[in-house]
């Protein structure tokens, strides 16, 4: 049991940074946007933040080997005052994400 | 009376056309959860009113405010410094829209030029808009009265912008108001043309009324 919990700390302390999208409703002018990077920002977790009016799309990478649940990103943006329609973990880093909805523009 | 049922007609031919163009940036008392706003605004010399609010939650802002009303019929005037809190009835978050309804309600103390000393100022308010990232209407009732005076004055605004900006673009955005002013600060509907300019947290508005005075606001959220 104790190999299995030292085998899972590993796991999860050599994981890659991570880009979670976000796809929010209610994101139409940049106020709500400035507001819903300032909350996401907040978590230590952060190291940067895109949001996409066009997109409607918010998505932020994490530090290496770190994480933010769902329910945690869900509550943070539903305090900022929107609403989240669905949270997934992409393998593209943020500057990826960037250059596609720079591309879809 | 001519001249106003005519300017009504070519709003609402132009309110036509924008519908039929698409279905923007509203001025809300509360911006943001954690964020600060100060607001600025010039309203063609009859209106001057400054506006400092911090928001703990997304649905709460508490402030402090100065409104100076200057009648263009007579010489009366009013100060008014209140403190004030905003709340967000609700809100509807949609695909591509958001709309809200907010209440205010506030005390201060005025001063006029048609009564002595200073009176307690109580202040109600209320506002509902629409916006969509080229279109956006809102409309706001804002009520000041005393013991010496009831002034409210209500404004219709309906805007659209030539492009949909993105966050960090700068946004551009040609807004058309209505403004009406109870207790004699003006007769009848003031109308007025205005650009708007924002970006990030800045905000620029400049117009010209039908009397060609102008209107002037800034507002920055941080």
């Amino acid at each position: 049991m104790r190999i299995f919990i030292l085998l899972l700390l590993l796991v999860s302390t050599t994981l890659p940074a991570a880009t979670i999208e976000m796809d929010v409703n209610g994101l139409v002018c940049a106020f709500c946007a400035q507001g819903i990077e300032k909350t996401l920002r907040k978590f230590p977790a952060t190291t940067d933040v895109v949001v996409s009016l066009e997109g409607k799309l918010v998505a932020l990478s994490t530090k290496d080997g770190q994480d933010i649940p769902d329910e945690e990103l869900k509550r943070a943006l539903t305090n900022a005052g929107y609403t989240v329609k669905s949270i997934r973990r992409e393998t593209e880093t943020l500057d990826e994400v960037r250059q596609r909805l720079k591309a879809q523009r | 009376m001519l001249n106003f049922i005519r300017t009504l007609r070519r709003m609402g031919a132009l309110l036509a056309l924008l519908a039929g163009i698409v279905p923007a940036a509203i001025a809300k008392p509360i911006a943001f959860a954690n964020g600060t706003t100060i607001m600025a605004e010039y309203g063609a010399g009859t209106m001057e009113e400054a506006q400092v609010f911090y928001a703990p939650y997304y649905w709460l802002s508490l402030g402090i405010g100065a409104l100076r009303l200057d009648s263009d019929a007579t010489s009366r005037t009013r100060d008014i410094h209140y403190l004030r809190a905003n709340y967000l009835i609700h809100r509807w978050n949609l695909d591509d829209a958001q709309a809200n309804i907010f209440a205010w309600g506030g005390l201060g103390t005025a001063t006029g030029s048609d009564f002595r000393g200073s009176r307690l100022d109580r202040e109600v308010g209320f506002q509902a808009d629409y916006e969509t990232r080229r279109l956006y209407a809102s409309w706001v009732t804002d009520l000041h009265e005393s013991s010496a005076y009831s002034d409210r004055v209500d404004t219709l605004q309906l805007g659209f912008a030539p492009y949909a900006h993105d966050y960090q673009d700068l946004a551009t955005w040609f807004v058309l108001q209505a403004r009406d002013y109870s207790g004699g600060i003006h007769h009848g509907v003031e109308f007025a043309a205005l650009v708007r300019l924002f970006k990030g947290g800045a905000w620029i508005e400049a117009g010209l009324t039908q009397d060609a005075k102008p209107q002037l606001m800034m507002m920055f959220n941080f």
